[in-house]
């Protein structure tokens, strides 16, 4: 058992290879972003005006943040869940009249030079508020009244973030999905997300290419009558293949129309390019082929600490935020990349066995939304370096540049590891 | 999930390996540093050709987008349309550039800026990002003459760029001349200047690694085998009429001189002015880029006489004892070829001393209508033979572009020319050199050579060395055989070295301390008057200079040619001394042949 305690006192202690790991995760991220900001023929220098000192500046807030969790009492976690949620809820209203713009997303409250953005606090909050409903005694998730109630707690975030134009944010609550199927969300549900997902993507295919959206339609009407002449016995069946058939062309109309006439030219852009649709590498897809370049140029062993052209020459945009991982996989190669992925899953397999351990409802919720969170960020993150998924902007966790993102995500973890604590 | 990605970057960073290379392109810039070019002197150190500092404007098209153009255009004093023009053209070669992988480089806009654009631009370069201005060399002439040795530079052609990469647009290059011909080493090796550089192109420090970054090397120091005050000195002869000199020292077969009239100011090739005054030098109706000396062809006329008169001894039917008579030509039926009044009959050597036309028309019908050849065909092949072994109706492998191979006919020309059964009288002319032979002056300079080696040359050549360890092609090393043995030349010499003295076809013409066997000419020319002609070499022992004169409509080989190469002679191997024919030189120096 990794479980420390502290001395004779017998006073349990944070999740020790949760902290190590977490430890080790940040301090990649403050290397990597010194590298990616990095001049070329530069010796050390270290100042704290520079984007790594003012990173360091935001570790040393989260370093205070989790010795602020550590001594607090655990009941006060539960106690102030509503307010906390509350708070930023109001936070994110705010944020749309008072915020300022930041490349056309309204996400930003600007201190000076500082800015924070409430969206990334209001993940923190949402968790907090649906494992305090979950975990309330006698409600489970169950009955309308209780489903309806959960599924506002985070769609109505996420409707807020919407607002502020920061859709790659507004997606993250998504993965509140992934913890309600943990707490009895009937799998037919997230079968009816693929399903859907599947009829989204297909739709967008045609009208990307211009295939006719017949096609779905006859498609849809070949399957159907093949379900009903074998289920022609089955009253239920057939009524159920009507259903899904009919919802599933309304769905597609819908997207087609929202593809067409809701989406802007660079959103299609991002999407039709990750679909491979399109071949562009001077303007949407320069940046993605710019991050595929500087992984690729990793080879193996990386071309070296604070050796990244790619990044620190501006190739790859945002190259200290959203992708930091070029950095990781620019100067450490496959060989960086790989103990990246062992450290990162480390830590998420780690919180899931806590997680799951857990001995209130409170706590597994709350376990399995920082679980979901960070896994969700992730593969985004990842997965839009390397051409996977759209271009959504969102931070990777714990590494990425960035007060806001940082700071959330250690109240996130932390204040489960407190949670965590208290269980035993 | 993690599986999927792992896979994905596992194919991008080590199934892949283009992404490398990509990277580097794209951070890396490298800019040429334009070395010297050659310094060239001549056989004796002077300085001849040297080098001057010009710029080019270079631009990024990618990062110059939104300057301020009008103002740019006010500026570099150019017009929209050009402004348009040069742009379009430096994207285009920009693009070329990144596909060739050859860095993502900028392209050249303007090359060759003048004084008042580089100092305007200079002054502005911050308004107008994307643009900057690189230095490169341009040619300085220490001299006024030698044009046709020298050559001159320009901008480097479409078809030279997609052939080397070396070069880029806009780069000089030698187009003829030794500038041409030792382009590879006189144009020494750019360096490369590597800078890391960013998205918007902007400099940011420059690469350490060795492997990117070389200096430049200066072209070696080039040491032309010319004697530019013999060279000045013939120029100054041959003013002010048409014509050309070639001088060979004969052990070596270096070139001491070669002259060209009319000819130009190599000063007037350089710099900003080079285009303008090519595009003039190109239309003047006197042809001054022309390079007589190599690529003009004229028939030899009498001068021929000795390398006919050589090979008719090494066939066995002439020997320094035989006798022709003439009777003011040759006559054969109802052929005549005249001939001027002397006394009859002559033996060989005043055979070439007072140029007998009917002695070589019995010589020349000696030689073909051999009895030892089956037919006149083949014994006019052997003559052939002969004759190409003398570098003649062949490119002599000058170190010029464009050298001219002359005319030897061939049987197959002779055919066409008289029909299937031509006869030895039908083709006599060959035998005082008219008809369809045809010589440059640099192959008449070789046969003097020839004779003054008594049966070899080396291959004229303007190279002495190139660089600290002089350098010679093993071309310019190697002896070629004439078919002739080396047993009848001295039997021709005594015959030149009657030439110019009394009774000698150039009588009045040489002088006392000088020993010069030569032959006059005067060719027959459709077109106008004849040409006069002559070949000489001196002394008669241990020759150090042998030479060809042609002066275009100038009569005869002893009005214009003969003082004109023994004048040169004298000054080559009297080196520093006031001449002995003052009065001749005078009368050279001032006379117009047109």
């Amino acid at each position: 058992m990794s479980r420390i305690y502290a001395g004779k006192d017998d006073n349990p202690v944070l999740d020790t290879i949760s902290v190590w790991l977490y430890i080790v995760l940040v301090l990649i991220g403050l290397i990597s972003i010194y590298s990616a900001t990095s001049e070329v023929n530069q010796n050390f220098q270290f100042s704290f005006s520079s984007v790594a000192g003012r990173q360091l500046i935001w570790i040393g807030g989260a370093v205070i943040i989790i010795l602020t969790i550590a001594f607090a009492n655990v009941a006060i976690i539960d106690y102030f869940a509503y307010g906390f949620y509350g708070f930023a809820i109001l936070l994110n209203i705010a944020v749309l009249f008072l915020g300022k713009e930041v490349s056309g997303a309204k996400s930003w409250f600007g201190f000076g030079g500082f800015g924070i953005q409430p969206s990334e606090f209001a993940k923190v909050a949402t968790a907090l508020a649906i494992a305090k409903y979950l975990g309330t005694y006698g409600i489970r998730f169950k009955g309308t009244r209780n489903v309806l109630i959960t599924l506002s707690l985070f769609l109505f975030p996420m409707l807020l973030i919407l607002a502020q134009n920061d859709t790659g944010s507004a997606l993250v609550f998504l993965s509140f999905f992934l913890v309600l199927y943990r707490e009895g969300l009937p799998g037919w549900i997230l079968l009816s997300a693929l399903w859907l997902m599947i009829i989204a993507i297909a739709r967008i295919v045609m009208e990307a290419t211009g295939i006719s959206h017949l096609w779905t339609m006859g498609i849809l009407v070949f399957i159907s009558t093949f379900i009903i002449y074998f289920g022609r016995k089955n009253k239920q069946l057939i009524i159920a293949t009507l259903i899904v058939s009919a919802a599933s062309a309304v769905f597609s109309i819908a997207v087609g129309f929202a593809y067409t006439k809701i989406l802007k030219g660079y959103q299609r852009d991002r999407i039709e390019l990750v679909l491979n649709l399109k071949q562009d590498t001077r303007n949407m897809g320069y940046n993605l082929e710019q991050s595929r370049i500087a992984i690729g140029a990793g080879q193996v062993i990386g071309r070296g600490f604070l050796k990244g052209t790619q990044t620190k020459m501006g190739f790859v945009p945002e190259q200290h935020t959203d992708f930091i991982f070029c950095t990781i996989g620019e100067e450490w190669g496959f060989v960086g990349v790989l103990v990246f992925f062992c450290l990162y899953f480390g830590l998420l397999f780690r919180l899931l066995s806590l997680a799951e351990r857990q001995s209130t409802a409170f706590g597994r919720v709350l376990g399995y939304s920082v679980v979901c969170i960070l896994f969700f960020h992730l593969s985004i993150n990842i997965g839009m370096t390397i051409g996977i998924v759209p271009v959504i902007g969102i931070p990777l966790p714990f590494v990425s540049f960035g007060g806001s993102s940082l700071w959330a995500f250690t109240l996130l973890l932390f204040l489960f590891l407190k949670v965590d604590e208290k269980r035993r | 999930m993690a599986l999927v990605y792992l896979i994905k970057i596992f194919r991008l960073q080590i199934l892949d390996s283009q992404y490398e290379q990509k990277a580097i392109n794209n951070a890396l810039n490298k800019i040429p540093i334009y070395p010297d070019r050659s310094i060239i002197y001549d056989r004796n150190g002077k300085l001849l050709v040297h080098n001057i500092a010009i710029y080019d404007l270079v631009v990024f098209p990618a990062k110059a987008k939104g300057i301020d153009s009008v103002a740019f255009c006010e500026i570099m004093r150019i017009t929209g349309d050009e402004y348009h023009k040069y742009m379009t053209l430096a994207r285009e070669n920009s693009k070329k550039r990144q596909k060739n992988n050859v860095f993502n480089g900028s392209a050249v806009f303007m090359s060759n800026l003048t004084k008042d654009q580089y100092s305007a631009i200079q002054e502005n370069l911050y308004r107008f990002p994307g643009f900057s201005v690189e230095p490169k060399t341009d040619r300085l002439y220490a001299v006024k003459g030698g044009a046709h040795i020298l050559g001159y530079m320009g901008e480097v052609s479409k078809k030279l760029l997609s052939k080397d990469p070396y070069y880029r647009p806009g780069d000089l290059v030698g187009i003829t001349g030794i500038e041409n011909t030792y382009e590879s080493y006189i144009r020494g090796v750019k360096g490369v200047k590597t800078v890391w550089q960013d998205r918007t192109y902007t400099e940011r420090g420059e690469a350490k690694d060795n492997e990117f970054n070389s200096p430049a090397q200066s072209g070696p120091d080039f040491f032309s085998s010319i004697d530019f005050e013999l060279q000045e000195f013939g120029e100054s002869l041959l003013d002010n009429k048409r014509g050309s000199v070639v001088a060979i020292e004969p052990s070596t077969g270096e070139i001491l001189a070669l002259i060209n009239k009319p000819d130009y100011d190599p000063n007037l090739l350089v710099g900003e002015a080079r285009s303008k005054s090519f595009k003039q030098l190109l239309i003047d109706p006197k042809k001054p880029l022309y390079n007589r000396a190599i690529k003009g062809v004229y028939p030899p006329g009498s001068t021929f006489k000795t390398v006919m008169a050589l090979i008719a001894c090494q066939e066995g039917v002439l020997k320094p004892s035989t006798l022709h008579g003439c009777s003011g030509g040759y006559h054969l039926g109802k052929l005549t070829v005249g001939c001027h009044p002397h006394g009859s009959p002559t033996d060989l050597k005043h055979s070439i001393g007072i140029s007998c036309n009917a002695y070589y028309c019995q010589v020349f019908r000696d030689i073909i209508d051999n009895p030892k050849y089956a037919n006149v065909k083949a014994g006019y092949a052997s003559l052939e033979k002969h004759l190409h072994s003398f570098g003649l109706g062949n490119k002599l492998g000058v170190d010029l572009p464009g050298e001219n191979k002359g005319n030897v006919p061939s049987l197959k020309q002779l055919d066409k020319r008289h029909g299937k059964n031509w006869k030895s009288s039908m083709i006599i002319s060959l035998a005082i050199g008219q008809g369809e032979i045809l010589l440059t002056p640099m192959q008449m300079a070789n046969c003097a050579a020839i004779i003054a080696n008594k049966g070899w040359f080396i291959t004229p050549h303007l190279v002495k060395g190139i660089g600290t360890s002089r350098y010679l092609p093993e071309d310019f090393k190697k002896k070629h055989y004439t078919t002739v043995s080396e047993l009848y030349y001295d039997w021709i010499i005594d015959g030149m070295e009657l030439v110019p003295k009394p009774g000698g076809t150039a009588t009045g013409t040489g002088f006392e301390d000088i020993v010069i066997c030569s032959k006059t000419g005067t060719a027959q020319n459709p077109h106008g008057q004849d040409h006069s002609l002559y070949i000489a070499f001196a002394p008669r022992d241990k020759p150090k200079i042998a030479i060809a004169v042609i002066v275009e409509n100038g009569g005869y080989g002893a009005t214009w040619a003969a003082p004109i190469a023994n004048l040169m002679i004298e000054k080559y191997l009297n080196k520093g001394k006031e001449s002995q024919r003052p009065e001749m030189l005078n009368r050279i120096r001032t006379s117009t042949v047109n």
